[in-house]
Order: C-alpha cells, then structure tokens, then sequence
C-alpha cells in the first residue's frame, strides 16, 4: 500500500509547440529511463525518444499517446504523452480518463493559448488536479508572471507561482522556491547536477513579496498553517506542502513552476512537485458500472486482493503485434491468469505483461491496482473493460463526439487495397471518432473523423505504416435534413400482381422533435392496423429515415405518430406495412418543409491585434458568425462559429492573411440549419449528381 | 406572446418616449450610477430589446470576462421570455443572438483610439452590420477628456447610436442640484442622453439629466427591478 500512494498516474497536456514533448524527453533522462537527450526537431535524426511514430517525428509534433514508466526519488511514475492539437482531442480525452493528475504545460511567450484552453476545459470535465509549467522561460519575450495572470483571467484557475526565475530570456539560470527559499541552479552539460544557493540578493525583496501571496493562498487550505501565520511562528516546509497538496487535489489551487526544458532548468524540481502535490490512485474516486445490476455504480476499490477491475485505454499497433494499454483500477493484473471483457463477454489468459518505455519494453509478471501496464495480443477494441471472469463491471463510459467530415479513399492498386482494409481495422479500432463504411452506392470507401488534420493524419499513416497508397476524394460535409413543421399522411400501399397482393394504409402526421433523432408513436384505437404490423411500420419509417431526399443525407429529429390505418385480411403483411410506412413518409416530407442542417464549429482564432481586421473579415466571408473578440495587450482572440463546410483551407487562408502570426483551433458545436441560397445550391448538385448516376 | 407584441409592449417603448424617441445615430447616451446599482443590467435590456427588434448591437466591455456578459443576456432574455411568455423562446433566441457581438478590452494596456478602431474593423471587415453599440464599464476617471470626444466623432463617423455606462466614485454628494454626477460635468457637451440610477426605497429609479438639447431632472415612470433586474413601470 505504501508503493501506492507514492504512485503517480501523471499526463502532460499542453498546447502545440509549447515543448511538451522536449519536457518529456528531460524527464525521462533525468529518472535514468534514457541515457542521452535528442530533440523534438532533432538534427541528430533520432527524435524525442517519446516521440515514437515516424510522422510525428517529421512533424515534430506527438499524436498518439505513449505510456512510459518512470521512478523520481522512489516513487514510480507513469507518464502518458498526450497530443496537442485538437483535431485528435480524443486522444487526450481518453488519456484523461485514466490519469490521476496532470502537468499543463505553457510557453512562458505564447501563455495561455486557444488550445490550453481547450485542454484545460478537458481537464476540467475529467475533475484532474493539475500543476502548471511555464516552459521556454529561455525565450525572448519570456514572461512567467504574465502566464501566471492569464491562468487566473482566461481559466479561471486559482494560480499560484511557486517559483519565480533567476534571469529571463537568454539570461535564464534558474529559479527560486519560494517554499524552501533557496535558489536552485541546474548544472552539469544536460543540467543533472543541482546547485542549491542562497536567494541573490537582488531578487531577495520580490521572493519575500511572491512567497507571502503564496502563503495567503495556500493556507487558505490547511487551518494549522493558517494558525502558524496568524501567530507570526516559523513555518515548516512539511506544512507548506500539505496544504499546497491538499488545494490542489481538491482541484481550488494550481501550483505554477517554472523553467526550460531546452535548456535543461526546472525539470527536476516539477518532478519533486509532481510526487509532492499530485494525487496517488488511492486519492481518487472511480466509479464502475455494475453491468449485472441494471448499471448501478459502483466504487472501484484501491485494494490487490480484490477482483481485477481494469479499462483498455488505448490500442497500438507494434512492431510485435497489437499492445493493448490498460489502467488497473481495482485488484492485479497477473501473468497467466485468466481475465473477462466485460463487451466481448469472451474469457482470455493474460499472455506477456509489458511495462512501457516509449519504444522499448520490459517484461513484468504482474502489477497492482493504480498500474498502468500494457497487454500483448489482446483482441479488444479500447475501452473495452476487462474483470476478473467473477465480475462483470464496466468503466464509466467516454465521452465520443460524432464524426463531422468524410473524404471517400481509393486505394491505387490491389496490395494497397489489402493494406488499406488492414490499416482501417486497426483504426478504427485505436481511434472511437475514426470510422470507416462502404458507401453501397458509389461503392467507395469512406472514412469519417473529427476534421480535415484527422484524416489527413490516418491517410499518412496508411501510406507510411502500411504502405497503402490511396487517392482521396473531395472532404465531405456531414450533412442532415431535417423537417421543419407538422404535416399530415394518409398513405396507402397497394399492389395487385398476381397470387397474393399487398395492401396496407397508415395515416398519422409527422413534427419535427427538438431533442433525439427518432420518435415512433403509435395512437392507432380500435386495431386499424392490427398490433403485430406496427413494429413494420415503425421499422418503415426508420428505414425512410437513412437518406434524405434533399441532398441524399440522413434525416433526423422526427417524430412520426400513427392514429389510422387499413389492413386486409389476405394481402397485408409486414411488407406491405412497411412498404406503407416508406411511402407514407416519401410523400410527407415534402409537406413539412425539409430543410438542411449542417456542422458549425466552434472556432477560436488569436493573432496579433494587427491582424484583427484580416481575421474579421476571413470569419465573415465564411458564414461565420462572430460570438466574441477579446483583446489583451497586443494579441486578440475571436471566438466564432462557422460552418464546417466554409473551414476547408483555412489554415492556408489564416497563414496568409496574419504572416504567419495566426493560429485557430476547432470543435464540432452543433447543426445549423443551411441558409437557403447554400440549400438550393446543395439540392441542384445532388440532382446534377444523380442524373449523372443515372445516365 | 409573440416577439412582435412583445416589442410593442416593452417598457423600453416608455424609456425611449421619454427622452424624445431614443438616444439616435451619432449620439451618445449614459447611464450612470455607483457601483453595483444596476448599469449593466440597464444596458444589456436595452441591447436585448434592440436584438429583439432584430437590430445588431456591439457590446464593447471594459471589466467582465465574456462568459459573465453572455450570462447577463442570457437571464436577461430569460426574464423577459418569462414575463411575457414568449412564444418559440428558443428559436427566438438562436435568432436575435446572432446579431449580438461582444468586444472585451483590458482597458490597463489600451488606448481608447484603439478601441474605437477594433470596433471599426469589426464593422468594416467583419461585415458586422451593427445598429448600436453598448460600452459597459468604461472608467471616466481613467479616460481623458479627448477619449469622450473621439467617441463622439466615432459615433458620428460610423452614424450609429452609442449607449455607454459610466461608474461614479468618490464622496456623496455625487450628484449637484440639478441632479448631474459631478465626475461627468465636463462630459456633458459630448453627452446626448444622460440618464441616472439611484437605489431608494425598494428599487432602482431612473432619472432624466440630460435630454438632448435640455437639461432636466425629472424621474422616469420606469424604475429597475431589483428581483428580475429588468427595466419596468413603476
């Protein structure tokens, strides 16, 4: 138990390019996992070590989590890399779910930026006590107070300094805690020697002045320090350090630290907090769903002699074969020993037991509640919950938005066809907001995802992990129809062709249903159409349902309500319900005024001020709606919603427009109704494409 | 009640007869009172009854974060729809919404100037079409007496109608006999409509300083609720 608690489930969220995965690679080489330290954009060729896909290291950027374990003064930690960018948040969302606590990384330059606050919002939704590293303090422009500030303006977080630097920018040489009062410099040609110093004295009056704010907040959270300041009486460090604690997993106080990983300053000192102030698993509360007692929730117990509770995070496919990431929630996880997924309902034997490091493994034999571990050869898709074969629980489900855009692929031959449908599997498999169909119509292969960066992400991935070559087609717009007022159907379905017929008449209305996509209501009286065919009818609807006769698309919030009908005693059969119900609804939705939805996104766009006008009027020549605009010194942020149609390109248009200087960031909001210059466009395309199909 | 009827019989009808008609293009108006009488709830039920008459508003703030000034229209809207049970709320909302923008400004770092031409180019490149603009939480003591003259102009230049709030500070008494906030005396002549706010006996009332070319003290047959903070008949 003792192992426990020092145990620490840790991620490191942050904003692109805030040098997130440069903090990791430190870490790693400090706790002794790595021997030698490689740069993100390395010229050495290797590449950040957590850095393990070969795009990602073209690209600079991490987009699959990698788990690694670490040991920092005893304590065994294990870091999830998440990535940055929100077009793959789900990525992050699910890392989330298994974490215990988390670093928020920011550019001490940058600050607080669109996506650290889409981060933020995330790790908020998941209730993760966080500490904030202000990282790049090497830079120009550096300043960890402004960041500081922004934390509490932008996030509304209860920030907190720490630390305050020695030196900024090119004259960065280390920090002060202001707990322990002493400065700490990092020596040594990778910073692995720490020099502990007195305060300079030119920095001696702003530490006094930044430790008493920082008391007065923490002691907001131990009474017995309160006590001690009132009194005027010494303060131990101990006590600084539980009330700090106890603020930030109570999730009321953001700890801020501060330094370079570049430049090898600060790291060790956040490890010290991380094993200081971030919550152990016992800390935290999880909650499984009893699948054998209609779903009641049910406390997951910190406790290796009780039944295995585990969750299936994450899947990747290895040089080796499928490694399944798993995050023991209750019990142990044993080496030859038999486990049940909870979705699958199918028994399996736990073959090799992993440990991961980046891109290196190590066989264990078992490991302990609050572990996180990886499984090899696992058929399972993640999320999947594994139990000990007694118990049947499930992890609280994850929060999976719907896909927003499609692109129809091709592969160029016939080997990369076979690769093609191998890499999809796997996927769709790794990534919920991935998904792929057939189009029975065009006969093409579509895949759907989160964004225009999404696909273009799995696309690379196909060609360079599974040498699967595919042309892609146009992106695609998830568009709906929907029906935009009551109207009347009386309908009947009749055909005389010989032997028996089939008749059946459904009369009702249809209305449009403000929440939910579907609604069957039956208020037929007196058996007008006789009980065992109104599952038919309920099944003809849903069927008209599938594609809408606008623009081809699924149509959704409808209710249909049912109150007539005819049947004969001969030629009625659930067909020709069906076949009623099919053409009851054809005929009605015209009468109740169909329209169009589509996705509008939720975009955020900063920039310096400058370009303030550029970036109005790049919003307003896509339909977008301008909801906020906040300008602060001499950068701006616009908050506004645009359709996701109108968004193709914009990073290219954005980049223009600002020199460069601009970033924006996106996610799904809601289903817009189309304006109606744009529907009738839309419409004259599907006709002009089917007229075309026809010929 | 639908949103026509609903217009027609807003009180917000009465606060505009009762300063000949509205503010009007290239003026400004102001509301002033201390701190936490109710200014912006003032503001914001007029921008919320110029969305509902399907004008578009520019809400420039100077203290609020923006999640707190869409929170103030959203209970505003919400009290109004109560009130007069208004038919299609949510439509009517999604609808009227989008004409609305907020414009947040840490006035520490940036000039007045600079406010204006943020405004500007919402107007000119955003193609916002906006028929007023709301400046909540300006801070008088910090601007200087040209910053409410080039509001003036602004408002002249782009010929649209400008309501701001203004927080009075200092020693009572505030106001002079003739009922205007002493802070704002040398603002007058730049000032079209200046109405006040006073907490007294149970609610919030109004009064008329200045209406256009006349100086008045007179109290409005409206007051500001203090239960749905919206502006209604005595």
């Amino acid at each position: 138990m003792e192992k426990l608690e020092k145990m620490r489930n840790i991620g490191i969220s942050a904003h692109i390019d805030s040098g997130k995965t440069t903090l990791t690679e430190r870490i790693l080489f400090y706790s002794g996992r790595i021997h030698a330290i490689h740069e993100v954009r390395g010229k050495d060729g290797v590449g950040a070590t957590m850095d393990s896909m070969e795009l990602e290291r073209e690209r600079g950027i991490t987009i699959a989590s990698a788990a690694t374990h670490v040991e920092w003064k005893d304590h065994p930690i294990n870091i999830i890399d998440t990535p940055g960018h929100v077009d793959f948040t789900i990525e992050v969302e699910r890392a989330l779910r298994v974490l215990d606590g988390a670093i928020l990384v920011l550019c001490s330059v940058g600050g607080v930026q669109s996506q650290s606050i889409t981060v933020d919002r995330q790790l908020k939704r998941y209730k993760v006590p966080r500490l904030a590293f202000v990282n790049k303090c090497d830079r120009t422009g550096a300043n960890p107070y402004k960041v500081k500030d922004q934390l509490i303006d932008k996030l509304n977080l209860n920030a907190v300094l720490m630390q305050i630097p020695i030196g900024l920018e090119d004259k960065l040489e280390g920090v002060v805690d202001l707990v322990a009062m002493k400065a700490y410099y990092y020596d040594g040609d990778s910073g692995e020697t720490i020099r502990v110093e007195e305060i300079p004295a030119n920095l001696k009056a702003e530490a006094d002045t930044k430790r008493e704010e920082m008391l007065d907040a923490v002691s907001m959270f131990d009474d017995e320090l309160m006590e001690l300041m009132m009194e005027g009486e010494a303060l131990p460090e101990e006590k600084i350090h539980t009330a700090i604690r106890k603020g930030t997993l109570a999730l009321e106080l953001v700890p801020v630290f501060m330094g370079s990983a570049y430049k090898n300053k600060g790291i060790q000192t956040l490890l010290d907090a991380v094993t200081r102030y971030l919550p152990s698993p016992s800390d935290i509360e999880n909650i499984a769903l009893d699948l054998d007692n209609d779903e009641a929730e049910v406390r997951t117990l910190a406790d290796n002699s009780k039944p295995t509770v585990a969750l299936a995070f994450k899947l990747e496919e290895g040089q080796y074969g499928q490694l399944t990431y798993l995050r023991i929630y209750q019990g142990m996880v044993k080496k030859g020993s038999d486990l049940y997924n909870t979705r699958s309902r199918k028994k399996f034997k736990v073959g090799r037991l992993i440990r991961m490091h980046a891109d290196h493994m190590e066989d264990i034999t078992e490991a302990g509640v609050g572990d996180i571990v990886a499984l090899f050869g696992i058929d399972c898709a993640s999320g999947d919950t594994f139990c000990h074969p007694d118990l049947n629980y499930s992890m609280t489900s994850m929060y999976v938005p719907a896909p927003v855009i499609s692109l129809s692929i091709e592969p160029k031959d016939k080997k990369a066809s076979d690769n093609m449908a191998k890499a999809l599997n796997r996927f769709t498999k790794e990534d919920p907001t991935f998904r792929t169909y057939v189009d029975p119509e065009s006969n093409q292969t579509i895949i759907q995802g989160m964004g225009e960066l999404h696909l273009d992400v799995y696309v690379e991935r196909m060609k360079r992990e599974y040498k699967a070559e595919v042309e892609t087609g146009m992106p695609q717009v998830a568009y709906r129809e929907a029906i935009s007022q009551m109207a009347d159907f009386n309908y009947t379905h009749k055909k005389q062709t010989g032997g028996s017929g089939q008749y059946g008449r459904v009369a009702g209305f249809v209305e449009p249903l403000e929440e939910g996509e579907y609604e069957f209501v039956n208020q037929i009286k007196g058996g007008a159409i006789p009980t065992e065919y109104i599952p038919a009818c309920d099944k003809g609807f849903k069927k008209a349902l599938e594609k809408g006769t606008l623009i081809g698309f699924p149509i959704v919030g409808v209710k249909v309500t049912i109150n007539d009908g005819q049947s004969h005693s001969v030629d009625s059969s659930d067909m020709a319900f069906q076949a009623a119900a099919l053409g009851a609804f054809r005929e009605v939705y015209s009468k109740a005024k169909p329209i169009i939805l589509e996705p509008i996104m939720k975009v955020t766009v900063e920039g310096p001020t400058e370009f303030q006008g550029n970036i109005f009027g790049s919003i307003n020549q896509r339909r977008g709606v301008i909801v906020s605009s906040v300008e602060d010194g001499n950068y701006s942020s616009v908050e506004a919603e645009v359709p996701l149609s109108e968004m193709f390109g914009y990073s290219t248009t954005l980049r223009s427009l600002t020199q460069g200087k601009a970033e924006f960031s996106m996610e799904f909001l809601k289903y817009g109704k189309v304006p109606a210059g744009v529907s009738e466009t839309l419409i004259k395309e599907y006709q002009e494409k089917r007229k075309a199909e026809q010929k | 009640m639908v949103k026509a009827e609903l217009n027609k019989r807003s009180p917000l009808r009465i606060f505009e007869n009762s300063i000949h008609g509205g503010v009007g293009k290239g003026n400004i108006g102001v509301l002033a009172s201390r701190k936490g009488v109710g200014k912006t709830a003032c503001l914001v039920h007029i921008a919320t009854d110029k969305l509902f008459r399907d004008k578009h508003v520019i809400h420039v703030s100077f203290s609020s974060r923006v999640d707190h000034i869409v929170s103030w229209y959203e209970d505003i809207f919400k009290e109004i729809a109560k009130k007069r049970d208004l038919e299609s709320a949510v439509e009517v909302h999604d609808e009227i919404i989008k004409n609305r923008v907020i414009m947040n400004f840490n006035q520490d770092g940036i000039e007045t100037g600079h406010v204006l031409s943020s405004v500007k180019a919402m107007i000119n490149e955003g193609k916002f079409p906006a028929d007023a603009i709301i400046f909540d939480g300006y801070d008088i003591t910090r601007a200087r007496p040209e910053d409410m003259k080039a509001i003036k102009a602004f408002a002249e230049d782009v010929n649209l109608e400008i309501w701001a709030s203004i927080g009075l500070r200092g020693e009572e008494p505030l106001f002079d006999e003739a009922g205007i906030p002493n802070e704002l005396k040398s603002y007058l002549d730049v000032v079209s409509v200046l109405v006040t706010l006073r907490y007294e006996s149970d609610y919030v009332h109004l009064k008329v300083v200045k209406d256009h070319g006349e100086m008045e003290n007179r109290e409005m047959d409206l007051k500001l609720d203090p239960k749905t903070l919206l502006i209604a008949e005595l």
